[in-house]
């Protein structure tokens, strides 16, 4: 099998894929609260107005018809209005996303910059003092929940010390014209550093970690021996070749954590108070916006699928070894 | 038998890689402390109702002894004199008064300042009475009667083990005792004795004017006169005077006029001969009563009351005391008021007594975060546990079988990676309501997928194998290759899937508990977190949210260092020490 065959292939699952989770969460919705409207008029409204309201939402035809009209609806990026803001759902859930995106990115590339280089210097250093300490530190960071090293530095940097805002993506009242507007100021990336620099540390290990171990599989192959039998320097095998071939499995993994990132943080989108999708969906959860928890969640999916697929592509790409074929021979 | 000795056989590969990562843990030099910590986590969750110190839901209380001196006709400010409620207090002279309380505290006033005294007690005392500066007595529960002999306190044998609740010393020679059940006891100056009652009613105080004179006042309204070895019941001014309630307090002028009073504003005035209903200004439970002269008294209560008497009649007073007074004594123009406050405990930095500190509400974090110990360790055992099945099930499954079902099960595996881990929890929690479960299934929903992936590449490399074909040649069913000779071999990568496992969940739970998803009334480490933020006190009140994140990161490092040693057991490339070296393997 080709690898333009492989995409396509690939490709087409993820359409499935999309298709099979929009549907199952609509009629999980649909099923699990049959009246979405309860959440939406207010109590003691007449009959006729009850009635009005469902057939502004199109709640009041039959289920398959909400389905499609749903299905048609969101490809053409339209995903309905919003219970809460009574508006069209489409541009708030755009903007949130680049909100997220925004933060996420700046963080992710921090993180998977840093981390291999410390993950090398560590299977340099093989069993000693700090590899173990090394270990153990990344471990730590690992383990300690991003909502509470968040906390922490809020406290420390924010309170305690007084000296980088905790909240938001700007200083209030602010006025911008566009998104673009809003970010390139340095206020912007003032209130970015807690944040981005919560979720870098929690990043920095796996790819550490992953580097070490990779390292270690690495140097005790043939071409490492060669380097060394040429006389080259510790410092560039350890480099250049080593770390060169290293690397892989970090870069796959960095596009898996971006997919997760993107659809994963929540927290602490809800900790900085950051305008994101994960607040978003919080906020709509709180205040039973169903249909923008589905689209809030569709995003995320959607951004978790198109990151997977990446990875495999990069993969592909940057291991030749890799062959495309069905699983299982 | 030779059936039996079979299949112990045929279970030995089971228990012999189960030993196996055992010992790659042990003989890790992280996985070792990595493991001990996980024990001691483990210990802290089955033992959390012995670890914590307080109910974490109870709101903790503080509670001091306090003192209001009245000087000169004016009440001063109200003090904090120790660190224990006080109960009665008795005024020797202008410049001397003991005050006793709970756990037997006795507390002596020289004129400047409040001196704890030792005590051969350490259980509540509910009353004191002096004599003269040399002579006097303290009782409370138990029968417990202490005597002060111008020395030092010393318990005396008491007849018996009923709560005291009054004292009277008039003289070196006579006291009268009073307590529950109608109890009264006489000190003859050598011994005290039980006395025959004429009530079953709870006595709660007495007075004397004399060794021969004195009142003795109690439960629903009960108030008997001694007179001179005689106890008569009291007489009213009318048939409509009197009163059902608790009296709690009685005090007689040497002029022989008295008050007393009790529950719900109670007040009754002695005019020498009757007792009559007085109005009183207040509805709630009135403690003390003092009397400074003719036209001059005062009645103190629960939260500050101090009512004043004129002359004619109970006016409210306010002073600005918040304190419960339990009791007053006014001799010579000269008294104090004293009493207890519990006030709620909130907020307070770590302490002896609080550990780590209590939360907004006067909670023990300490106590909290040793039961979440217990949320965390259910639902990332539970959670492991269930994900590990699901995926050595569909993992063996799909990499034994392969094809159409590998395929099937494989596209299911693809479509769970689709899906985002706490929003899809969030959706869940909508749709359901938050309890454990719902959050132990929404991290197992998603998190079988990676199991499952592992451990199904794993099998397609083991069914390649020598063995495994042998086996098939020999006839071995499908069923038989699967148990005996794949799942025995999968076993250590099982295990490293199940801690890794572990600490994922907790960490999951953690997350969605911080968010307000987590079980109501349960406590977790997340969901103290959570309370923090919601209370908005945490971005001072350090001690209220380092302890828990601190607790969640060991115990997610303890799995990560043991899941690491086990790595070294499924991937032997990288066991051995220093590489440097290539190929010294």
């Amino acid at each position: 099998m080709g690898k333009k065959e492989f995409i396509i292939r690939r490709l087409l699952q993820m359409v499935v894929t999309f298709l099979i989770i929009l549907t199952g969460l609509f009629f999980v919705f649909r099923l699990a609260l049959p009246d979405p409207t309860s959440a939406l008029v207010m109590e003691g409204l007449s009959a006729e107005a009850q009635a009005m309201v469902r057939a502004r939402f199109g709640l009041d035809r039959p289920l398959w018809q909400q389905y499609f009209i749903y299905l048609g609806n969101f490809f053409q990026g339209e995903f309905g209005m919003s219970f809460h803001y009574r508006s069209a759902i489409a541009p708030i859930v755009w903007e949130k996303m680049l909100n997220t995106l925004v933060l996420m990115f700046p963080a992710i590339i921090i993180s998977y910059s840093t981390g291999p280089i410390l993950g090398v210097i560590l299977s340099w250093r093989r069993g000693s003092r700090i590899e173990y300490s090394g270990i153990v530190g990344g471990l730590f960071l690992r383990s300690a929940p991003v909502f509470w090293t968040g906390m922490i530095f809020i406290m420390l940097f924010g309170i305690t010390l007084g000296i980088l805002p905790t909240s938001g993506m700007r200083t209030l009242p602010y006025e911008a014209t566009g998104f673009l507007d809003k970010v390139f100021t340095l206020d912007f990336l003032w209130h970015l550093i807690l944040p981005a620099m919560t979720i870098a540390i929690y990043y920095m290990a796996l790819p550490m970690l992953i580097m070490r171990n990779t390292m270690l599989e690495v140097m005790g192959e043939d071409f490492i021996e060669l380097c060394q039998a040429k006389g080259l320097s510790e410092r560039v095998i350890m480099y250049k070749h080593a770390a060169r071939n290293a690397l892989l499995p970090v870069v796959t993994q960095a596009a898996i954590t971006i997919g997760l990132a993107v659809g994963g943080q929540v927290v602490v989108e809800v900790v900085f108070s950051w305008p994101g999708l994960g607040r978003e969906i919080i906020q709509s959860v709180r205040t039973s916006d169903f249909p923008m928890a589905q689209a809030c969640f569709m995003l995320m999916a959607g951004m978790v699928m198109v990151m997977n697929f990446l990875a495999d592509l990069l993969y592909g790409y940057l291991d030749p070894r890799v062959v495309y074929q069905k699983g299982g021979k | 038998m030779a059936q039996k000795s079979n299949r112990w056989k045929q279970l030995q590969p089971y228990f012999q890689s189960m030993k196996a990562p055992f010992k790659a843990i042990w003989a890790d030099p992280l996985g070792r402390p990595g493991s001990i910590l996980f024990i001691l986590i483990l210990f802290v969750a089955i033992f959390a109702p012995v670890l914590a110190t307080h109910d974490p839901h109870v709101m903790n209380e503080n509670i001091e002894g306090t003192a209001a001196p009245f000087v000169d006709g004016e009440w001063q400010r109200m003090s904090v004199i120790g660190d224990r409620p006080l109960n009665s207090t008795a005024v020797i002279s202008p410049g001397e008064s003991y005050s006793v309380g709970r756990e037997g505290i006795i507390l002596h006033f020289d004129g400047d300042e409040w001196v704890e005294k030792e005590s051969p007690v350490d259980i509540s005392l509910q009353s004191v009475d002096f004599f003269s500066p040399e002579f006097g007595f303290a009782v409370g529960e138990k029968g417990t009667i202490i005597l002060f002999d111008g020395q030092a306190w010393q318990q005396v044998d008491s007849p018996v083990e009923i709560m005291l609740k009054g004292v009277a010393v008039p003289a070196e020679d006579m006291a009268l005792a009073v307590g529950e059940e109608g109890t009264i006891l006489q000190w003859d100056g050598s011994s005290w004795t039980r006395l025959e009652s004429p009530t079953e009613r709870d006595l709660n105080a007495v007075f004397m004017t004399s060794p021969d004179s004195g009142v003795l006042v109690g439960g629903r309204g009960t108030i008997i006169h001694y007179e001179e070895g005689e106890f008569v019941n009291a007489s009213f001014r009318t048939m409509l005077d009197g009163t059902f309630r608790d009296l709690n307090a009685v005090a007689i002028s040497p002029e022989g006029f008295g008050f007393t009073t009790g529950q719900r504003g109670e007040i009754l005035g002695f005019d020498g001969e009757d007792w009559f209903n007085m109005s009183s200004p207040e509805s709630r439970e009135l403690t003390g009563v003092g009397i400074v002269d003719a036209d001059k008294a005062y009645i103190v209560g629960i939260r500050g009351i101090v009512l004043e008497y004129d002359g004619e009649a109970w006016s409210r007073m306010d002073l600005g005391y918040r304190r419960s007074f339990r009791g007053l004594d006014i001799s010579e123009g000269y008294g104090f008021g004293i009493g207890t406050d519990p006030y709620i405990n909130e907020l307070s930095p770590p302490t002896r007594d609080h550990l780590f500190g209590t939360t907004h509400l006067g909670r023990d974090i300490w106590s909290q975060v040793m039961y979440g110990s217990r949320t965390a360790l259910i639902v990332g055992i539970v959670t492991a546990l269930l994900v590990n099945i699901i995926g050595v099930v569909i993992g063996l499954v799909s990499g034994y079988f392969r094809g159409r079902v590998d395929n099937i099960l494989m596209r299911i595996v693809d479509i769970m990676y689709g899906l985002p881990l706490e929003p899809f929890a969030i959706i869940l929690v909508l749709i359901f309501r938050p309890s454990l479960w719902i959050i132990i299934l929404a991290i197992g929903l998603l998190t079988w997928r990676t199991n499952a992936r592992i451990i199904r590449s794993q099998v397609l490399s083991l069914v390649e194998r020598p063995f495994i074909k042998a086996a098939r040649v020999a006839g071995a069913g499908d069923l038989r290759i699967i148990l005996v000779h794949i799942a025995p071999n999968i076993l250590p990568l099982a295990f490293l899937q199940l801690a890794v496992a572990i600490g994922y969940a907790i960490t999951a739970e953690a997350t969605l508990s911080f968010l307000g998803l987590g079980p109501p009334r349960l406590y977790s480490w997340g969901t103290i977190l959570h309370a923090a933020r919601l209370s908005g006190a945490w971005r001072t009140a350090w001690w209220w949210i380092i302890p828990p994140g601190v607790f969640i990161s060991l115990t997610v490092v303890s799995v990560f260092l043991i899941s690491r040693s086990l790595e070294v057991l499924t991937n032997p490339r990288l066991r051995g020490g220093n590489t440097r070296a290539p190929g010294s393997k």
